[in-house]
């Protein structure tokens, strides 16, 4: 007890050092006694934290009771704040109408829908699925946001009465936009909890947590429980994305990263206490309006400001109590695999390269550009741009496929890996860079994941996409890292084993070759180190984490050697990267561009190494389909709602396609008669089921009320559980 | 015979809800001690706090002459404890083979006999009649044989003491037949096992003295005999019948 305490302790001194040193490093010529600053960081902050609080009050409420982490809140927001503009500003309707048709109609139904076509069946879904079902659905909103309203418009949003003066507070003026939003925040506040804890929905909404099977005794139907739930979020997160778009700009990426502000203020609230959700909103837009009133960022930082909600997830991480081991969520498998034997992996890795080789050289017919025998250029920079997508893949299959820690940070860190290869052999051509690139990611990857350790999966995931975030707005944007103003060549093109990598169009077709065969290499080492014990620890305490403990598995030390492993392979890809782009700037990492890497990975089956080379064949085919099509504008967003709906599809098959596939294709190989057995017994098995289901119809019930026909009914679905207690009854009378 | 684990007056309080009471409980080498109670006694919560998955309120669990009230889970079990679990914790999409090997495995992290992890996994498969099941996912496996997978990943890391929890629930008489001279060999080589179960000609059957439990404090100890007689037990939980039949 005393030692936690010690190391919290310790940790509160040494945030607080840091957080000192960065405030007077970057105080900024305001004073901090002026009251006419002094009110104008409350006023600020306490407007822009009342709509955090209320975005982050409805994120929480819908964990709360439903258990699933919703990353398509913010989304949700932003895509109900563009109706919100359509309706009031291009169809002219009031702005009180248009708010209650946003709010009361539109963003209920949506819930609604969410819940039965979606959440519903994540409910049990294990936490990988949870996690890729809503960051698809996140992607999928912002997708449709941006192919309905494209961004090339610019749209603005009034605030409340834009054109009045406000009211004069001290030396300041706080808008009516600002006070109206105060007073909703506080009214949000107020209802919530009035409806939680005093209405009879809001009870049953509560009591589902605890549990669901009793929670149906109360009466209420559980499709309206959980219905209302979700209708609660959306409404929440309307209203947010109204209130702030007139701040930020309606600008789909902006509204949709409102997201990260709101994990961190849920953290803040142990992602169930919905007071301290608010809490959590206005500390964290105190900070940043205490950071714009001021603190001056230098050049070199100027983007430090809108990092701060990612600061403040972290922090929020190092306070939070460690999570126990959970049991009784063990999930079982429902197909018989095997593993992959070393020749089989070595002949896999071989038919990549050759699919590749004949590719490159024109022997596959693909849809557009280059006769028989030839590819184009474009494309064949594109095929390498998708390989390197691929190994970012392939570094996720230890972490999130065997060990079970979903991380969205690995784009980030290829993309760190990218600018120091610049800097560290790109720039002279110098393969020994790439060592020195992979040694650095490698506890790169440790230290993202190093707060988040001890805490439940959910939390690592919030963790990593916050890092993301940061990298993008922080690390990259630091001119020793990326200069803005050098626009010349960064790398150099790299010599190996007699081949000339680097992006010109003469060297395009070796540098996809190398590409390819890494890969396969990769590959390769992946499924001999799935038959090795450390695959087996890993699969082990993601299994099961109590039981992995209990047979002296040291988790942390597993995950960390993990992490690490992933960093290195995240690493050599970014090396990879940049090369392949020859350039890069400073925006060339959104966070939100990482993510459909990870969600296309996980569709196609994140246990299984191939299925990054799948994934990769994924990414190709969506400029493939575009330009099939002409390239439309209709499809320009196509690689953000692609992988989005294809990942919220993953609630209706968990395990990704490579999973079932696997169960048809692998039959076909000449030596697997084990899979053709498999299959056939399957097949049998599910004619048996339906034959059973028709028996049951036939016995002409819907529900089993007398003994004699529950007695009939295990006879015919062959039940013997439920026998031992009726038993020990019985043969207790009889004595 | 020497007592080899002791929790001294645990207690675990989950808000105001006091899940166990200062138990007291003592297992000793070379037999296996039974702890019984009716459902939600806090059995399962004593499993948790002896082997670190639950905190305990206050008191001290004791192991092999040392306290270990404050140490991780995974150094307890590289202390020598080990268990099953009442709702299946298996390595699903790890085969049987697998799941016995990752416990052998790890065992040589504590245990530098020089011993080769794959053949004491064949031998511990051997000798739970695993053999034929070795390759296939857990997950795919009935929930009987699973739990046999379970006790036998427990045997790979060679513990001192088994704490097993319901091992005969999901089992057919048969099974259970077999779990119960599994039991007796385990023992008579020198194991002490922790038994919880519901199973009550099966508890009376191996166990050598027995510890009852309700609303979390300790009703009644002593050997299956006296358990039987002894009218606490009677009224809290067996019901004279019961007894008169697993006698």
């Amino acid at each position: 007890m005393r030692i936690k305490f010690n190391a919290k302790f310790i940790s509160a001194i040494v945030v607080g050092v840091i957080l000192a040193f960065v405030i007077n490093k970057n105080w900024g010529a305001a004073s901090f006694l002026s009251t006419k600053n002094l009110s104008t960081f409350l006023v600020v902050g306490v407007a822009l934290g009342g709509i955090y609080a209320i975005t982050a009050g409805g994120l929480v409420v819908t964990y709360a009771t439903t258990g699933i982490f919703n990353f398509a809140h913010a989304a949700i927001g932003c895509f109900l704040a563009f109706v919100y503009w359509q309706l009031s500003v291009q169809f002219h309707i009031p702005t009180l109408l248009a708010m209650a048709i946003t709010l009361l109609v539109i963003a209920p139904a949506i819930g609604f829908l969410l819940d039965k076509v979606l959440m519903r069946r994540l409910r049990d879904a294990s936490l990988v699925v949870q996690l890729m079902a809503t960051v698809g659905l996140m992607l999928t909103f912002m997708g449709i946001t941006l192919t309905v309203w494209t961004p090339k418009k610019a749209r603005t949003l009034d605030h409340f009465f834009e054109h009045t003066k406000g009211v004069q507070l001290g030396s300041v003026i706080a808008t009516w936009h600002r006070i109206i939003t105060v007073v909703i925040a506080l009214l949000v506040a107020v209802a919530l909890r009035w409806l939680l804890y005093r209405t009879r929905l809001g009870i049953s909404m509560r009591a589902v947590v605890d549990s669901r099977s009793l929670a149906g005794l109360t009466g209420a139907k559980p499709s309206i429980i959980s219905g209302s739930s979700w209708a609660l979020g959306c409404m929440t997160a309307g209203l947010a994305g109204i209130l702030i778009a007139p701040e930020t700009g309606l600008v789909v990426e902006n509204l949709a990263l409102i997201i990260i502000v709101a994990a961190a203020a849920a953290a803040i609230a142990q992602l169930k206490s919905i007071p301290m959700a608010f809490v959590g909103g206005l500390i964290i837009g105190l900070a940043t309006s205490f950071s714009s009133t001021f603190l001056q960022f230098g050049t070199d930082w100027s983007y430090a400001g809108e990092a701060i909600p990612c600061v403040i997830l972290f922090i929020a991480l190092l306070f939070l109590p460690q999570a126990r081991l959970e049991t009784g969520k063990v999930r079982l498998t429902k197909r018989t695999e095997r593993l992959t034997k070393p020749w089989e992996a070595g002949l896999g890795g071989l038919s990549m390269v050759l699919i590749v080789g004949l590719w490159a050289n024109g022997w596959i017919p693909w849809f557009s550009g280059t006769n028989w025998g030839e590819r184009s250029t474009v494309w064949l920079g594109r095929g390498a741009g998708f390989l390197v997508f691929g190994l970012i893949m392939l570094s996720l299959i230890p972490l999130i496929g065997w060990a079970g820690q979903v991380s969205f940070a690995n784009y980030a860190i290829a993309g760190i890996g990218a600018v120091l290869f610049s800097h560290f052999g790109g720039q002279n051509g110098n393969p020994i860079g790439i060592v020195f690139v992979v040694l650095v990611c490698a506890p790169l990857g440790l230290a993202i994941a190093l707060p988040a350790l001890r805490l439940k999966g959910l939390y690592l995931a919030l963790a990593t996409m916050a890092f993301a975030e940061f990298t993008d707005k922080v690390l990259i944007r630091h001119p020793s890292m990326l200069d803005p103003s050098n626009s010349g060549v960064l790398y150099k093109p790299l010599r190996i084993l007699g081949i000339t990598i680097s992006t010109d169009a003469a060297d395009r077709k070796a540098f996809l070759m190398f590409l390819v065969v890494m890969f396969a290499l990769l590959f390769f080492m992946l499924e001999l180190l799935r038959r090795s014990r450390w695959a087996r620890r890993w699969i082990a305490i993601s299994d099961s984490p109590a039981a992995a403990a209990t047979i002296g598995i040291n988790l942390t030390t597993s995950k960390m050697a993990v992490f690490m492993l992933s960093g290195a392979m995240a690493g050599f890809a970014g090396c990879m990267l940049g090369l392949q782009t020859g350039a890069l700037r400073v925006d060339s990492f959104p966070m939100f561009a990482g993510l459909p890497i990870v969600l296309l990975l996980a569709v196609q089956g994140v246990r299984y190494p191939v299925a990054a080379f799948m994934g990769a064949l994924g990414l190709a085919s969506f400029p493939a389909i575009s330009e099939v099509f002409g390239n439309p504008s209709w499809l320009t967003q196509l690689a953000l709602i692609g992988p989005g709906i294809a990942a919220i599809a993953m609630a209706y098959r968990p395990e990704g396609a490579v999973f079932y596939s696997g169960r048809d294709l692998a039959g076909l190989l000449p030596w697997r008669n084990d899979a053709r057995e498999e299959k056939a017994l399957f097949t049998a098995k599910e004619r048996s089921e339906n034959i059973q289901k028709d028996e049951i119809n036939d016995m002409g019930l819907s529900r089993p009320f007398s003994e004699d026909k529950v007695a009939q009914l295990d006879r015919v679905l062959s039940i013997t559980d439920a026998v031992d207690e009726t038993k020990m009854v019985n043969t207790g009378g009889q004595s | 015979m020497t007592t080899i684990l002791e929790t001294q007056e645990v207690v675990v309080r989950f808000g105001v809800l006091q899940a166990v009471s200062k138990a007291s409980i003592k297992v000793e080498t070379g037999q296996v001690t039974g702890l019984i109670g009716p459902n939600g006694a806090g059995k399962t919560t004593c499993f948790n706090v002896i082997t670190g998955l639950q905190e305990a309120t206050s008191g001290k669990v004791m192991f092999d002459g040392k306290d270990i009230t404050n140490k991780s889970p995974f150094k307890r079990a590289r202390m020598g404890i080990s268990r099953t679990f009442q709702k299946l914790e298996v390595f699903g999409s790890l085969s049987a083979r697998e799941n016995i090997l990752v416990a052998a495995e790890q065992r040589r992290a504590w245990d530098k006999s020089g011993f080769d992890p794959k053949t004491v996994c064949d031998e511990i498969l051997e000798s739970t009649g695993l053999t034929d099941v070795s390759e296939f996912m857990v997950g795919t496996l009935p929930t009987g044989t699973a739990r046999l997978v379970e006790l036998a990943r427990a045997l790979a890391s060679d513990p001192k003491v088994l704490l097993l929890d319901e091992p005969s629930s999901g089992l057919n008489e048969e099974e259970t037949e077999g779990m119960a001279s599994l039991l007796r060999r385990l023992v008579a080589k020198g194991l002490a096992v922790l038994l919880v179960e519901h199973d009550m000609s099966f508890v009376m059957g191996t166990c050598e003295y027995i510890h009852v439990l309700d609303f979390g404090s300790i009703i009644a100890t002593g050997t299956p005999l006296e358990i039987q007689a002894n009218p606490h037990v009677q009224a809290a939980y067996l019901g004279a019948e019961t007894v008169e039949e697993a006698s």
